[in-house]
């Protein structure tokens, strides 16, 4: 069969497209009964080189002779830069180069051709770059750069930016449209209803904070550049150094062998990458540009404050209508993540009407951020939803449950799979929920109430096209699996080594992963929680056809026929006998397995979705206004679960950084010049292990047949998006009083307890 | 940051002898801060960790407890000599690490943590500057309490604490030694005066001393935070008593986080001094300590924690 050319639906951080793809062959079919390796728990297999320091991050790469670079920064939150003058800079000695707006050659990036602007446009933006010998000689030459500024008026806040009086930043004002979706009639709607919930929730801005800050190395050996560089999405990196410096993709190689994280926030190409290789250009030394904590909180993405209103109402026990409008602080992001996304899909609600806008600010751009968009409107929805439920005296989670969606109520598709009334059903019975009152229960000290509170996920998570893998089975029987994807973090490397023994028949052990490189096949971007769902069939597909070329190798050597044959556990087993793959190829030198495989496309006419739900127990502190979290119980519906291990992981960690979206974690911008205020990690506040409650994580673990050969759907973002709320609605039903603002602080609690 | 001469001396003799000329440098865990965010820029530094004489805990027989500048914060955490609310306040800050490296004449004397104050972008008026930028910014972190100039918080744990148990610390300076009020050692910066801390030129830290009658006191230390550890306080409050036949005497209400220096609540103090600490009387002394407290836009908030704080402080000093 030759190759041709099929539309599918893909699924990216809550946005559906119709995408076309290559497809050569036949798909494998859905693993039936049971496997082996696959769903085993499996520790990872580099967990030891990471421990131990012997695996290399960007960030560990020193060449000979390389430079080190930073960016000189804007101190004002908007203005025009008339002059950089950076001969006092270049006068020091060990400062090797300093590109600015005018000497900098031209640069495409993310639709602008350079990389400094003429107009500043947050506190923070770049200037200039300067590369140097040594991070002493940089900081001196930083100060010595003059430049000259005409401050412009800024705006920083988002309900600043929203005012009439506020500084327009665009031509056609700081509003845009960037989401609607319209079902029914709800004015008509609202106006029947017994009970309307009018209510406005506020998120605040979070910060990534990744362990390991952006950063890439740039390495020009006059024909091919070779960049390091801490991603997501090495060919997505690949594909920006192209447009920006216009090198043929064949001289331009990205290498990501181990990343500290990534959260959404390391997508693509970013300036550094950009200002890196160009300094290692002009120059001809490798330049390492590594970015330190203020600047990752500055100019390093953020998940976008919102300002969120919900008119909600119920009548004869369901809820009859819906109107939710956001506002996103895009900071100078061209776009933002839709926080309507969980109204508009989770539940069966036919009059709705959602209105989602950017606003612009002089403020560091928003990027993905786990889930973006999710868990900003399901704070949001899920708290009203509990509120209007406990309103009407009826149980929120039956009212939920009247709205189960038996279809997907964008596109009118089934479901590939759909397990959200077990996750239920697991997460009541786990929390205990059939104990929970109206108004909550005494604590553990007569200062404190104790309450508990759920909430609903949904994510996309089917992954699709395009996604390419290798697997090169060497003479003694082990095996290089190749994917040009990344191990953000979440156990990529070890899960797609099970795949790949599960469907060739080695051992874990036996498979080595390589990932992170442009020179092998094509990977997607570590995001929208794809991987295991777009990598994971290629990979198995790659491994059956080496698989299938061991099995005609060997009914060769065994003079038998392949169908008598099968692979297990590093054998060739036939009729009782048991021959190692090695004594097959010692008969054949250096002869190589090379098998290739590549993801199919997603069925038609189908929703692939993953479901979850989370309950939260906390004790609030009424005097304090300090909230505990107890307990919290995740039950996320994913498909089959390759690695139980690194699963647990996912969760585990995705409700931790929730937790700090929920209680501790916010951007603090002084409106007056724009500055971020807390851009450290003592003052600005990620949860310490004080702050991480008992977690008890169920998964359904049923393979969605439908979804793709692996039964597997993502899990990376499904942890995160249902915690925030699922925590406030088990403070509001300890305390009896909505709350409608993250991070709940105490200043927060206490001021919503004062309002009472 | 900036080149800096480094002098590591062996005796207080010499110590006090290098410090005419250079600042004082224990732990580092504030100082090293305030230089790489280029908020302090001493060009030389006398490192006073290898002077013996300002090391050691003990307990000395009718003079008290003798505490040495340079006595780790985990030290003081693990010291049973050490009064309750002292181990107590010691344990609250910071985190293990920090703990372990920072030193009592170092948290007493640190710089407060006002982020205009220590973002070396704003010229703010404690800086030498013309104003104060969070007395109409972002002001959460502030103080509701004897604000003069500026507005920033006292961030000590230990302060609260020492000060509750009428401690003195003993000064040498390049002339003389003196021992002054641990109390004594701020005051809230104001026109004339930038400055949190009431150093003389040049003089060090070498001791604090808890008196003998004060660790009979009975003592406990509230400190609420933003999440559950490594977080200064929103406010604190450091209580202690001598607690007899059903009645309170010599009671201490210190309040950290809530005022630019550690904040003697004086007139809870008064209302529950000879009392038998009951609800009503708690209630009220909490109510008595904020009585002058004035909010700024973002911080009303710490009004209803110091009132809470120091109301529990008071029932858990006789429960």
């Amino acid at each position: 069969m030759s190759p041709r050319v099929v539309r599918t639906r893909v699924e990216f951080e809550g946005e559906i497209n119709d995408e076309l793809s290559i497809i050569d062959g036949r798909d494998l079919p859905a693993w039936r009964g049971a496997l082996d390796v696959v769903g085993a728990r499996t520790p990872r297999v580099d967990g030891v080189a990471r421990v131990t320091g012997r695996a290399r991050y960007t960030q560990d790469v020193v060449l000979p002779g390389m430079l080190h670079a930073r960016f000189l920064r804007s101190p004002y939150a908007r203005a025009r830069v008339l002059k950089v003058d950076a001969s006092r800079a270049l006068a020091i000695p060990g400062v090797h180069d300093v590109i600015h707006r005018t000497n900098a050659p031209k640069a495409a990036f993310r639709g602008e051709e350079t990389i400094f602007r003429d107009e500043v446009r947050f506190a923070g933006d770049e200037v200039a770059a300067v590369a140097a010998v040594s991070d002493e000689a940089l900081r001196d030459a930083l100060r010595a750069l003059v430049v000259e500024y005409e401050v412009l008026p800024h705006v920083a806040d988002l309900e600043e930016a929203l005012r009439d009086d506020a500084p327009r930043l665009e031509e056609k004002g700081n509003v845009s449209d960037s989401g609607k979706q319209d079902r029914g009639d709800v004015r008509k709607a609202l106006a029947q209803c017994e009970h309307v919930l009018e209510a406005t929730y506020r998120t605040s801005t979070q910060l990534h904070n990744c362990l390991e800050s952006h950063s890439a190395v740039a390495h020009w050996d006059g024909d091919r550049l070779t960049v390091w560089e801490s991603t997501q999405h090495v060919f997505g990196v690949r594909e920006g150094l192209r447009a920006a410096l216009r090198l043929p993709l064949s001289r331009i190689r990205v290498l990501c062998e181990h990343m500290g994280g990534g959260f959404g926030s390391k997508g693509g190409v970013g300036k550094y990458t950009i200002a890196a290789s160009i300094l290692a250009m002009r120059t001809g030394r490798p330049v390492r540009f590594v970015l330190d904590r203020e600047e990752e909180n500055l100019a390093a993405g953020n998940r976008s404050a919102t300002l969120q209103k919900v008119r909600i109402g119920l009548r004869r026990g369901r809820i009859h209508a819906i109107l939710h409008s956001s506002w996103s602080n895009a900071g100078q992001g061209r776009w933002v993540a839709d926080p309507t996304g969980p109204t508009n899909s989770l539940y069966d609600l036919p009059d709705l009407k959602t209105r989602s806008y950017r606003v612009v600010t002089n403020a560091g751009s928003l990027s993905a951020f786990r889930a973006p968009g999710y868990v900003e409107g399901t704070f949001a929805l899920e708290s009203a939803i509990e509120e209007l439920a406990d309103r009407a005296g009826i149980d929120p989670l039956q009212l939920r449950l009247r709205h189960l969606a038996k279809k997907d109520p964008l596109s009118g598709y089934a479901y590939s799979d759909k397990r959200l009334r077990e996750c239920y059903e697991i997460g009541a019975r786990e929390i205990g929920w059939k104990a929970r009152k109206r108004g909550g229960a005494p604590g553990s000290t007569p200062d404190r109430r104790r309450g508990i509170g759920m909430a609903s996920q949904i994510w996309g998570g089917g992954g699709g096209p395009p996604a390419y893998a290798t697997v090169h089975l060497n003479p003694d029987g082990t095996v290089v699996a190749r994917c040009g994807s990344q191990d953000i973090g979440t156990g990529t490397r070890t899960v797609l080594a099970q795949i790949c023994a599960q469907e060739l028949g080695v051992d874990v052990d036996a498979v080595r992963v390589e990932l992170g490189d442009t020179d092998s096949p094509y990977g997607p971007t570590s995001a929208g929680s794809l991987t295991v769902a777009s990598v994971g069939p290629a990979m198995r597909a790659a491994a059956a056809d080496a698989r299938a070329q061991l099995l005609g190798t060997a009914a060769g050597i065994l003079e038998v026929t392949a169908k008598e044959l099968r692979v297990e556990r590093g054998h060739i087993v036939s009729k009782g006998t048991r021959t190692p793959i090695k004594e097959i190829f010692d008969q054949l030198q250096n002869y190589t397995v090379i098998g290739k495989g590549s993801r199919f496309p997603n069925p038609e006419r189908i929703a692939i979705k993953t479901f979850g739900a989370q309950f939260a127990q906390v004790e609030v502190d009424l005097g304090t206004g300090e909230i505990f979290v107890e307990h919290i119980v995740a039950v996320h519906d994913i498909g089959r679960v390759v690695n139980p291990l690194t699963a647990a992981s996912q969760v585990q960690g995705g409700i931790v950084q929730a937790l700090g979206f929920a209680l501790t974690e916010e951007r603090v911008v002084d409106r007056g010049t724009g500055r971020v205020l807390n851009a450290d990690l003592e003052a600005y506040k990620v949860p310490t292990v004080r702050d991480v409650p008992r977690i008890t994580v169920r998964f359904l673990d049923t393979p969605d047949r439908r979804a793709n050969s692996t039964g597997a759907k993502g899990l990376g973002e499904p942890p995160m998006i249902p915690t925030a709320a699922a925590v406030a609605n088990a403070v509001a039903n300890a305390t009896g009083v909505p709350m409608r603002a993250t991070p709940m602080t105490p200043a927060r609690v206490l001021a919503a307890l004062g309002a009472r | 940051m900036k080149p800096f001469a480094l002098a590591r001396p062996a005796t207080l003799a010499e110590a006090r002898r290098l410090a005419r000329e250079a600042t004082p440098l224990a732990g580092g865990t504030d100082l090293l801060g305030l230089m790489k965010a280029g908020v302090a820029a001493p060009p030389r530094l006398v490192d006073l960790t290898g002077v013996g004489a300002l090391r050691g805990l003990r307990r000395e027989r009718g003079r008290g407890l003798r505490i040495g500048a340079l006595v780790r914060l985990a030290e003081l955490e693990e010291a049973k000599d050490a009064p309750q609310v002292l181990r107590e306040a010691a344990s609250l800050a910071a985190t293990p690490q920090l703990r372990a490296t920072g030193t009592v004449g170092g948290n007493l004397l640190q710089r407060n943590r006002c982020w205009y104050f220590r973002d070396e972008a704003f010229p703010c008026w404690l800086k030498g500057g013309a104003r104060c930028f969070a007395r109409h910014g972002e002001n959460r972190y502030h103080s509701i309490l004897g604000v003069e100039a500026c507005v920033a918080a006292a961030p000590s744990d230990l302060a609260p604490a020492l000060i509750a148990l009428d401690a003195r610390a003993a000064l040498v300076g390049p002339r003389a030694s003196r021992t002054v009020a641990v109390a004594d050692l701020y005051q809230a910066p104001r026109e004339g005066v930038r400055d949190e801390h009431t150093l003389r030129p040049a003089e060090i830290v070498t001791e604090v001393r808890v008196p003998e009658a004060s660790l009979a006191r009975r003592g406990v230390y509230l400190k609420q935070m933003e999440r559950k550890t490594w977080a200064f306080a929103l406010v604190s409050v450091a209580a202690a008593a001598r607690v007899h036949g059903g009645q309170v005497t010599d009671v201490r209400l210190v309040l950290g986080g809530a005022a630019p220096l550690p904040w003697r609540a004086r007139e809870a103090e008064r209302v529950a001094e000879g009392t038998a600490l009951d609800e009503r009387v708690a209630a009220a002394a909490g109510e008595a300590a904020v009585a002058g407290a004035q909010p700024l836009e973002h911080n009303a908030y710490k009004i209803v924690l110091a009132r809470e704080l120091v109301r529990r402080a008071l029932l858990r000093l006789v429960t």
